[in-house]
């Protein structure tokens, strides 16, 4: 359970990118934050891990509050929550393997990993990732050699070295085109299917009613909606997005 | 004979060329190169030990040789290790890397005056009284005394040999004031009477301003006295200071100003005079404007050769020839400077000519414009942008090199450096570090935002 | 164009006339001097542009005669063979100060030779030098001198020396001490420039603003590495080296530690802006992952940045030749201490050779430095 309470963001220069946002996501669930761009999405999501360092507000999972963990602390709550980027965020010039195997940074020996050197387990482990994911083959190619649709999947693996109890998804798809889009967040599915509960934002509503089995909209950096994806009708639509919002909604519905 | 061992054998007797018949043209080719390059290396500077590499080296070849006829490749990291090995060694010893040679005392001997930059001082008062006195004796020597404005010196005995001990005594001077007791040969040189004749003597006046000890006349009085056996007059100096107020810029801060400007200078002089030349030249050395007919391409190469062989030449050896013919100051760095500048900006320039956009030439000519018009309005407007950037950047070299051009008797701030360090002014030394320090950093700043405005 | 441009340009324009018109004075620019003087220029480059590369073996041969000073000192030497090679003084013996004429007959022809007085306690002073014609002949005028007279009996002796060039063209001496010096030359490059990555290399990311500059003490190491970088930068190898050499006495050393010094906050500099301009996204991706900071450099920051630290330390191995050809003016060892002792020698030759050799390994560098740096992007 994750309970996200009154939590506020301003940034150094003045924007306030989150107003007292507050809601629950239980276990289990796939929910989906949706919200024009600028919104706040990246911002919340970033919140939950600490990358970035809400100013009021608290984050507890599981009963442990992470807005006040000790660095120490922090990193083992980190390595229990997967992330996934809109730019898959791989190191391009490294093999897929490394990019893979870099998720297990959480808990492996310091010394071995500084010096390069995996344990066979973890090596294991990553090619069942990538096999799960379905680049199996792939795995001593340089990142930066594979497609945009294979690169987010390395993502995916990556996460899925750490293990996770929560993956947070931020504008996975945005970067791809729409069928690779489905395949991308079939994977998610998947893992959400297995126990894992996933956090996404995302930019396409017709995806939203595919996926999520609750959605969060945010508007300014305020919630404006908490709901199913049914929910979500014209009136909403336009409160979310705004009037002039009209022909993406036709296009993306 | 099996594949495998005629390739081996073929390597033994000539690294890489194993590889290389197998269709490993690069493998093969860089085997023999590197080889060659360490073994010519190692004979050149033989030591037993390093011979070791190359045989490494040529032992790992036949290896590679019968493994690569096998089908299997090897990483060269190893030969490689083995090249680098000997050559880091051979490098340490040439170098004369000796890390038990820096001296900490003498460093913190060095370090501890520069951190008192001789660039401004107190304003100071100056106090002075000498007296003479006959070395070595004449055989009536006159009364080693004198008055002056309410101040006397004397010396006990009247004259004195070399080495002898002598009584000097001074009143009417400043009371409880430290005072500096020095020697004067005729000819003009300071010699000092404190311990072993390498410090000051400084003694204190008493309340009445007077002052007297013994002081031995220093060993060195008549070296350069053209007879030793003819008495000549020398004298003892007694000198007080005391500030009166304020600072003022010490001598070495005025030399080190005028050292800054004249560097500054040097390189504004030589960066201009380069362009005057440069422009001219680069149009000749322009590829595409000179391939035309065999005379003007055979133009073109002589150009080209001699702009790339004088930009290989460093401005601070061209500077050893102005040295020669203009002689020491800072017009030889100036011209040294200059002459070098032009290579560099011919070669630059050229390539700009050589990488403008015809299109704008095609159009302004389909326009009907004369050869001039198409010049001005398609050409010129190409290449200003990027000549100025170029010169400016090349300016900027030039403030950087003018630095070191005196350190070969080009004039500016490098030539007082080495009179700095000659004499073991470190306190002057530090002021000349700051002053190049402040020239480079300012005009790097003015230099970059000048480029940033240009493009 | 609207009146304040123009007037801004004016005065820009006046401002270059007034800065240029200082300068032409400050340098004490004597152009009609330098026209003046240009011929001895022509000597220099002739010499330059004939290197001193190869030599050929000189066979030496050596004749004496004894020659008394004042006469009757000592006895005179026997009236000389009419052949063979002989030594033909004017005189048979000379008082002091005295001037005659030395000749020899069917020594070895077209020859340097050299004349010297071997005095009577075996030292030999005055070496006067001239050549025989294709016959063998020369002449010469000698003077005697009081220092040259008889001791104990014993004649000082008038020696020449023939030197004849025999053999083969081999590889001059200067050729040989420019390869060792050339050797010492790319060596000091070397190693200071890998002594400057490994240090250069972990520093630079203190002074980068992406990894370093956080909290209170990561600001204010960001800006000590910073400034020591720019300091540092602003000096010429050359400039350092003085310091350095009084500090270790001359030699390569000292050259080699001025220029790793300047060579650490030049590469400190251009990696640290390397490092700044990675993507941040894998940083970020790390970061999400729990790795601890020295992971994330190790895994996000190190494989994005090492083609541009390879690029710069090749490039800067180039810059390090060129300046450790030079390094050797201020005492740091190597061909630029070889081409000063020439040209104080005024051995303009030799130090023709030297000066071809730095333009060819100048250029070698370049081209190789170019490629490599071609490859690798
Ligand atoms: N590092 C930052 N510094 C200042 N403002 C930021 C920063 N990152 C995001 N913002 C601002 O915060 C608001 C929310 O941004 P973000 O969370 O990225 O929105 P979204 O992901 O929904 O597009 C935007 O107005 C954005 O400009
Ligand atoms: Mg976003």
């Amino acid at each position: 359970m994750l309970r996200i309470q009154n939590v506020s963001k301003t940034y150094p220069n003045g924007t306030q990118a989150l107003k007292n946002v507050s809601f629950d996501v239980a276990d289990g669930e796939f929910l989906v934050v949706i919200g024009l761009s600028g919104s706040g999405k990246s911002t919340l999501l970033r919140c939950i891990n600490r990358l970035i360092e809400p100013t009021e507000g608290k984050i507890v999972w599981d009963d442990v509050d992470i807005t006040t963990a000790s660095p120490a602390e922090l990193r083992q709550i980190r390595r229990k929550i997967g992330m996934v980027f809109q730019q898959f965020n791989l190191v391009k010039r490294s093999s897929v393997l490394t990019n893979v195997l870099s998720g297990r940074l959480g808990y492996a020996n310091p010394w071995a990993s500084l010096l390069g050197i995996w344990p066979q387990e973890d090596k294991q482990r990553a090619m069942q990732a990538l096999e799960r994911v379905g680049i199996a083959e792939k795995a001593h190619s340089r990142a930066d050699a594979l497609s945009g649709g294979q690169q987010q999947r390395v993502g995916i693996a990556r996460a899925l070295m750490q293990d996770p109890k929560l993956i947070l998804a931020d504008e996975p798809v945005a970067s791809l085109d729409p069928v690779l889009s489905h395949s991308i967040l079939q994977y998610l599915e998947q893992l959400n299917k297995d126990g894992i509960t996933v956090i996404c934002s995302l930019h396409f509503l017709d995806l939203v009613h595919r996926y999520a089995t609750r959605v969060v909209a945010l508007k300014d950096g305020v919630k404006v909606f908490e709901g199913t994806p049914n929910e979500i009708d014209r009136a909403k639509f336009k409160e979310i997005y705004g009037e002039e919002a009209q022909e993406v909604r036709a296009a993306s519905l | 004979m099996s594949k495998q061992v005629s390739t081996a054998i073929i390597s033994a007797l000539v690294p890489g060329l194993g590889q290389f018949l197998l269709g490993e043209r690069y493998r093969g080719s860089g085997i023999l190169i590197g080889f060659l390059l360490i073994l010519a290396t190692t004979l050149w500077y033989g030591q037993p030990l390093w011979y070791l590499s190359p045989l490494s080296i040529w032992l790992w070849n036949v290896w590679d040789a019968f493994h690569l006829a096998l089908g299997r490749r090897h990483s060269v990291l190893l030969p490689l290790a083995f090249g680098l090995a000997a050559a880091y060694g051979i490098g340490w010893q040439v170098v004369e890397i000796d890390f038990s040679r820096a001296n900490m005392e003498r460093a913190i001997a060095i370090l501890r005056p520069m951190t008192r930059p001789d660039f401004i001082q107190p304003r100071r008062e100056l106090n002075q009284m000498w007296v003479p006195v006959e070395v070595p004796c004449s055989s009536q020597p006159p009364a080693a005394r004198r008055d002056e404005g309410g101040r006397a010196a004397f010396v006990m005995p009247d004259c004195g040999r070399v080495s002898e001990t002598l009584i000097v005594s001074v009143s009417g001077l400043w009371p409880n004031t430290a005072t500096d007791i020095y020697w004067q040969t005729p000819i003009g040189n300071s010699l000092m009477l404190g311990e072993g004749e390498i410090t000051m003597l400084t003694l204190p006046t008493d309340e009445n301003g007077a002052l007297t000890t013994t002081i031995r006349v220093p060993t060195t009085a008549l070296v350069a006295a053209p007879d030793p056996t003819l008495p000549q007059f020398h004298r003892v100096y007694f000198e007080q200071s005391r500030p009166i107020g304020g600072y003022e810029l010490s001598f070495i801060g005025s030399e080190v100003l005028k050292g800054a400007l004249a560097t500054v200078s040097m390189a504004l002089m030589a960066t201009g005079l380069a362009v005057l030349f440069a422009v001219p030249l680069s149009f000749l050395a322009a590829r595409n404007l000179m391939s035309g007919n065999p005379l003007t391409y055979a133009i073109y190469l002589i150009v080209r050769t001699l702009l790339n062989i004088l930009r290989s030449i460093e401005s601070l050896i061209i500077a050893i020839v102005f040295v020669v013919i203009v002689g020491l100051g800072p017009f030889a760095g100036m011209l040294a400077l200059a002459l070098h500048s032009v290579a560099a900006l011919g070669k630059l320039y050229s390539e700009v000519i050589e990488g403008i956009d015809p299109g704008p030439i095609e159009a302004i000519r389909a326009t009907g414009a004369n050869w001039l018009q198409v010049v001005r309005y398609a050409v010129i407007p190409q290449i200003i942008p990027p000549f100025t950037a170029f010169t400016i950047y090349r300016w900027d070299i030039n403030v950087r090199s003018a630095t070191v051009i005196g350190l070969v008797g080009g004039g500016g701030i490098g030539f007082l450096l080495i009179e700095l360090i000659r004499v073991n002014n470190m306190r002057g030394v530090s002021a000349v570090f700051i002053a190049i320090a402040a020239i480079v950093i300012v005009l790097d700043y003015f230099s970059a935002k000048l480029r940033e405005r240009l493009v | 164009m609207p009146l304040p441009r123009l007037l801004r340009n004016t005065l820009i324009t006046a401002l270059v006339i007034a800065a240029f018109v200082i300068s032409y004075r400050v340098t004490e620019a004597d152009f009609p001097r330098l026209l003046r003087d240009l011929p001895k220029g022509r000597e220099l480059l002739t010499a330059f542009l004939t290197p001193d590369i190869v030599q050929r073996d000189l066979e030496t041969r050596t004749i004496s005669i004894a020659f008394p000073i004042p006469c009757g000192s000592a006895a005179v030497e026997d009236s000389p063979p009419s052949q063979g090679p002989r030594l033909v003084p004017g005189v048979n013996c000379a008082a002091p100060l005295e001037k005659f004429t030395l000749e020899g007959f069917d020594l070895q022809p077209n020859s340097e030779v050299v004349i010297r007085w071997r005095l009577p306690n075996e030292r030999t002073m005055t070496a006067i030098r001239t050549q025989t014609d294709a016959k063998g002949y020369f002449r010469q005028e000698v003077q005697a001198r009081p220092i040259q007279a008889t001791v104990n009996g014993i004649p000082s002796r008038l020696e020449v020396d023939t030197l004849t060039p025999v053999g083969g063209l081999k590889p001059s001496q200067a050729l040989k001490d420019v390869m060792d010096n050339m050797f010492v030359t790319i060596f000091m490059a070397l190693l200071s420039t890998t002594l400057a990555t490994l240090i250069a290399a972990p520093l630079s990311f203190l002074a980068a603003s992406n990894i370093t500059r956080k909290g209170c003490i990561g600001t204010a190491v960001y800006y000590a590495f910073r400034s020591f970088f720019n300091l540092m930068r602003s000096y010429d190898p050359l400039v350092m080296a003085t310091v350095f050499g009084f500090w270790l006495s001359f030699g390569p050393f000292p050259g080699f530690l001025a220029l790793t010094v300047v060579t650490i906050a030049s590469l400190g500099k251009l990696f640290s802006e390397a490092v700044e301009n990675i993507d941040p996204g894998p940083v970020e991706a790390l970061q999400a992952v729990g790795a601890p900071s020295l992971h994330t450099v190790r895994y996000a920051v190190v494989p994005q940045v090492i083609p541009d630290f390879v690029s710069y330390i090749i490039y800067h191995w180039d810059i390090n030749v060129r300046i450790s050809t030079i390094i050797g003016f201020v005492g740091g060892g190597g061909i630029g201490y070889y081409l000063n002792l020439s040209i104080n020698d005024f051995k303009w030759n030799q130090a023709g050779t030297a000066i071809w050799a730095i333009v060819i390994v100048v250029w070698m560098m370049d081209f190789l430095s170019a490629e490599v740096r071609k490859r690798l992007t």
